[in-house]
């Protein structure tokens, strides 16, 4: 029994190597979007402020992390021309961080939405919305560790957890839109009707980055 | 002549033998005398036995050896402190028992290699572990730590990640504190504490004293109304005693005021500053001249070494509340016709290490009196709530304010512009030596 040193397999080639490397920024990345995501749900629902002024540092580095991994897969898929999964991965891998990147973007958005709307009371809906926030967090957290245990099953599954915020969605929106004799300005609702719709397209984005990681183990696109 | 050549020959024969095992013996001696460290090597026997007791003695060595590292990682395994290792390309090796519950770990196998980023997706520890490799120091870092619950199909060990309608929350808060060490071959150990319980206690505590605050606020404000009310319709020796009843309302009506300006500034300090541009010498002499009537009765004068200008963004009254504070104390511990030193300097560009981008650059201001400093023991804590040092910092011998929180506030200003306060006492006048660390520009941070 030795815990410190486990057998490591120490040969590797160098496209392995750089793979690995991507990989642990692509994760690096998500860990940041992930964070935006929470920090965005914090200034909604727990109305922090402070968490919606610091989100655009957050949303800053995930930019830079989006550039410098799409720079890295195209100059890999260049000079190294992998085949097969290693190739798979390097192009899911380009359209992935394009989704992180996506969820990043609307995490800010919401944030900046949550300055607005603290100016109104907490309107009963929230609760709803709170709760379709954490679930769209819940599978983003799910396809991340898809992404670091390269599951497809895990991958495909998340398709189904969407459907659970797809009718949040639904029943919100026929909520907000069909009110009738609403008093005062319409802003908080306004703004509650966007709020769901950006996370419903975060957890669209969740959806995507969970059938790219299917992709790249099967090599089917469905 | 045969016979002879063959005598020849089997004699040459056996020399070279004998030679030969002359110098193998020779070689085995030196062997010996190089690797072992046993001093019975005077005992006359082959080399070859010693060479064999000497292996044995290496194999027991080093199954002992074995046997020690094993209990020192049984122990590791089992302490109440979290333990990771992490290779040269970040990937987990070894984390313990208590790790894997503070992190939820759940994933992990043991022996099994993967990279720490696939098991635990926190941006703050992967930057210690990075900065800790980078710069090869110990490093340490407090963050809280979220765990979000996920859907994993093939999870069979952790119950509760697998059936996410439970009742428990969606996310999960950890405070933690890490100390990461650079080990041998590019490899990082870190130690994780648990912070929660103590970040806990002392919200707990923090919120009993402001919900307390916020009780006393009405009754006092009540009561040095009816007192001032009285002190019109009342004569010695009853106008007296009510009025120093007025006196001690008031500075329990301030010490509210301003633990719950305290409370305010600690939970959300982003909101409480209203950015401007400000010149800082321009502050500190408008404040000098409104603190003039009582530096003139001791006599003190105040000195500033500053040519040029210096401007920052801050929220102005907050920045005049420090530096009236900071002078007044200054005043205060500053014996007659004695003098203040203001020093304003930039600091040069640095890194800022969590970003790797050049940090806006920091103003410096040192506040230096000529009274006769800290007591010692007092510096670690003149930072804290309603701390007072010795008796001539207590109450009793100025009347005029000092209720304990001053320190406690301008620290809390100057963290929520994103700078620091450091006390010490001047190495060569004795005097306090406040240091105050500003940021140029409005920071944004993480």
């Amino acid at each position: 029994m030795n815990y410190f040193s486990p057998t490591v397999s120490t040969e590797k080639t160098h496209l392995e190597r750089s793979l690995k490397q991507v990989q642990q920024e692509v994760l690096r990345m998500g860990t940041l979007v992930e964070k935006s995501f929470r920090m965005s749900h914090q200034s909604l629902f727990s109305r922090d402020l402070d968490a919606a002024k610091k989100i655009t540092s957050v949303e800053k580095s995930i930019d830079k992390y989006y550039r410098q991994i799409e720079m890295d897969c195209a100059t890999l898929m260049t000079l190294q021309s992998p085949v097969a999964q290693d190739l798979r991965l390097l192009s899911a891998l380009m359209q992935l961080v394009r989704d992180l990147e996506r969820i990043g973007d609307y995490a800010q958005d919401l944030a900046e939405m949550s300055t607005k709307l603290i100016k109104y009371e907490p309107h009963q809906c929230m609760e709803q919305i709170k709760d379709m926030s954490e679930h769209a967090q819940f599978m983003l957290a799910t396809s991340l560790v898809a992404l670091a245990d390269l599951d497809a099953e895990t991958g495909k599954s998340i398709k189904e957890l969407d459907n659970t915020v797809d009718e949040a969605y639904e029943e919100l929106y026929n909520f907000l839109a069909f009110q009738e004799n609403v008093p005062g300005v319409i802003e908080p609702i306004l703004l509650m009707g966007l709020i769901v719709r950006h996370l419903e397209r975060m957890a669209d984005h969740a959806t995507n980055i969970g059938q790219r990681v299917a992709y790249i183990v099967t090599g089917k696109i469905n | 002549m045969v016979k002879l050549q063959f005598f020849l020959g089997l004699t040459l024969g056996l020399g070279i033998c004998v030679w030969n095992h002359y110098r193998w013996q020779k070689n085995l001696k030196g062997i010996l005398n190089s690797f072992s460290s046993l001093d019975d090597r005077a005992i006359s026997l082959p080399p070859v036995y010693l060479v064999r007791r000497e292996m044995e003695n290496l194999r027991e060595e080093s199954k002992l050896i074995a046997r020690e590292r094993d209990s020192w990682q049984r122990l590791i395994d089992q302490a109440p402190i979290g333990y990771l290792l992490v290779d040269e390309e970040n990937q987990l090796l070894w984390c313990n028992q208590q790790a894997r519950i503070l992190l939820k770990l759940d994933r992990w196998r043991w022996g099994e290699v993967r990279l720490l980023l696939e098991l635990v997706r926190s941006y703050e520890l992967d930057r210690l572990i990075e900065q800790t490799r980078k710069s090869q120091q110990p490093q340490t870092k407090d963050w809280t730590y979220y765990f979000t619950r996920h859907a994993i199909l093939k999870n069979s060990i952790s119950v509760e990640s697998n059936s996410y309608f439970d009742s428990t929350e969606m996310v999960k808060a950890i405070a933690l504190s890490g100390h990461a060490f650079p080990l041998i071959d590019r490899k990082v150990g870190i130690f994780l504490e648990n912070r929660q319980p103590f970040v806990d206690l002392s919200r707990s505590r923090d919120r009993a004293t402001s919900d307390l605050a916020h009780e006393l606020k009405t009754p006092l404000t009540s009561i040095s109304l009816v007192a001032e009310n009285l002190l019109n319709r009342l004569q010695n020796p009853e106008l007296r005693w009510v009025e120093q009843m007025l006196r001690e309302t008031n500075r329990l009506i301030n010490l509210v005021k301003e633990w719950l300006d305290i409370t305010q500034l600690e939970t959300s300090p982003l909101q409480n500053i209203q950015y401007e541009q400000l010149s800082l010498l321009e502050l500190i002499s408008s404040i000098w001249q409104t603190l003039e009537p009582i530096a003139k009765k001791k006599k003190i004068t105040l000195i500033t070494n500053n040519q040029d200008d210096f401007l920052i963004e801050g929220d102005k009254s907050r920045l005049i509340q420090v530096f009236l504070n900071l002078l007044d104390n200054a005043i205060k511990h500053t014996p007659k016709q004695g003098k203040i030193i203001v020093d304003i300097n930039l600091e040069p560009k640095t890194l800022d290490k969590s970003t790797n981008s050049p940090a806006s650059p920091l103003a410096i201001i040192d506040i230096v009196d000529s009274g006769r400093g800290f007591v010692s023991s007092d510096l670690p804590h003149i930072f804290e709530r309603l701390y007072r040092g010795d008796a001539s910092r207590s109450r009793a011998s100025n009347f005029s304010g000092g209720n304990g929180l001053g320190l406690t506030i301008v620290q809390q200003i100057v963290q929520a512009h994103g700078g620091s306060i450091k006390a010490k006492n001047h190495p060569q006048s004795g005097g306090a030596w406040l240091r105050v660390k500003l940021p140029q520009k409005k920071s944004g941070r993480i």
